[in-house]
């Protein structure tokens, strides 16, 4: 496996904003790289790309089941601002995992893998099992929710 | 209708556009990408991702998962060796079936490349060699050059000569007999290693009727017997013994007297 498609401090990045909790997010992590070890040593681990990303979410996903679910709301959407980079700083990294964690899916995976930084659209589409207007629409969506969000956690901000 | 389809794909492509300008996947997102450059909309996108992503990557990493990254080779595929290939009992199997296959194929070449006319009957006649007992012939103490009369005078069996390497050994004793093909066959025992000779008809072409000839002397062997072949006006000769090609090698080089 190349190393780019087993970049584990990303894949752990995307189980933590997957989840917007370290402990299980490192729970995850040590099941989807155990199983894949042991795969590994049996010669059985799936020669597909991304397989770990795609093995990692759905366990995300499926750990979540259980948690609390958050209230199906109409969240508020802002046009961004030129502002936001400056709201988005005052952010702690764990503040914005919770936010994405709380997004249903596939908003919640488009908006973990897409913030990563690690893929390109297509591989998006492919992990996630996509299609590219849906991916657009989740991105775009997300995009001014968060902005939103930040507007009402920073107003300050967005006025300057 | 077709145009707006492209600007609904472009501004959907634009929502996904990439973070880093190095991950710009195609051409049909490097043409948005540009289209949308200058526009302040796609600006604050682009910054607003950017801001975004910064942050992402200040998720720190704990410890024990740090523990992970360490083991670069735990989730490694293992490598295929040369021993692993071999030894992988798919391609055992296949081999074994592809060696069985070549070694038939082999041993059908070979006899074939031994067949001569006349082959299939020596052979036949080589097993009749091996079940034959000393009384089933009429003893006739003579030698065998000389038994060409008796089969001509009895029998009529035209050209049946034994050949001059073998003309000189003395009898014991001599039958004639159909084959299951009717042939006539005349079987000869001597005295010389227990020796048996055979004179049948040459094998023929099916359309003209022509003797297939051969030259020389050619072997043929059959349940541990060997019989040494040859061809003379129509009619083959073998002489056969129990043993091996080289046994009978020095009868078939003594020089003619």
């Amino acid at each position: 496996m190349s190393d780019r498609k087993q970049n584990l401090p990303q894949l752990y990045r995307f189980c933590f904003l997957m989840l917007g909790d370290s402990r299980k997010a490192q729970e995850i992590l040590n099941t989807t790289l155990r199983e894949a070890a042991v795969r590994a040593a049996q010669g059985e681990l799936p020669r597909e790309p991304f397989w770990l990303f795609r093995e990692a979410r759905w366990r995300c996903l499926e750990a979540s089941k259980t948690d609390l679910q958050p209230e199906a709301l109409d969240m508020d959407e802002h046009d961004i601002t030129p502002q936001a980079s400056s709201q988005i700083k005052q952010l702690d990294p764990a503040q914005l995992a919770i936010w994405i964690s709380a997004a249903p899916d596939p908003q919640r995976t488009a908006l973990a893998l897409f913030y990563l930084d690690e893929f390109d659209y297509l591989e998006i589409l492919d992990i996630a099992e996509l299609k590219l207007s849906t991916l657009s629409r989740c991105l775009r969506q997300g995009r001014r929710q968060l902005q939103a969000w930040l507007d009402a956690k920073h107003p300050g901000a967005s006025k300057t | 209708m077709r145009t707006l389809g492209l600007l609904r794909r472009r501004r959907a492509l634009l929502n996904c556009a990439p973070i880093s300008h190095d991950r710009v996947a195609d051409r049909s997102m490097r043409a948005a990408v540009s289209r949308g450059d200058g526009s302040d909309e796609f600006v604050n996108q682009q910054n607003f991702d950017r801001a975004i992503a910064e942050l992402v990557h200040l998720v720190p990493i704990p410890p024990e998962s740090a523990e992970w990254f360490a083991e670069k080779d735990a989730i490694r595929v293992p490598k295929w060796t040369w021993r692993k290939i071999v030894l992988n009992p798919a391609v055992l199997a296949i081999s074994s079936a592809v060696v069985v296959i070549a070694g038939i194929f082999a041993f059908h070449l070979v006899g074939q490349l031994n067949d001569f006319p006349g082959s299939a009957t020596a052979r036949k006649l080589l097993t009749v060699a091996g079940s034959t007992r000393s009384v089933m012939l009429d003893p006739v103490s003579a030698e065998a050059g000389t038994l060409s009369d008796l089969f001509f005078m009895k029998h009529g069996l035209e050209h049946y000569d034994v050949p001059d390497e073998f003309a000189d050994f003395q009898t014991f004793g001599c039958r004639v007999f159909d084959d299951d093909e009717s042939q006539r066959i005349a079987q000869i025992w001597v005295g010389e290693k227990r020796m048996q000779f055979f004179l049948f008809p040459a094998e023929r072409d099916g359309k003209t009727g022509a003797v297939l000839a051969f030259p020389g002397w050619r072997y043929v062997r059959q349940e541990g017997w060997v019989g040494a072949v040859t061809e003379h006006n129509g009619v083959c000769f073998m002489a056969a013994l129990q043993g091996r090609e080289k046994d009978l090698e020095p009868y078939l080089s003594k020089p003619k007297e």
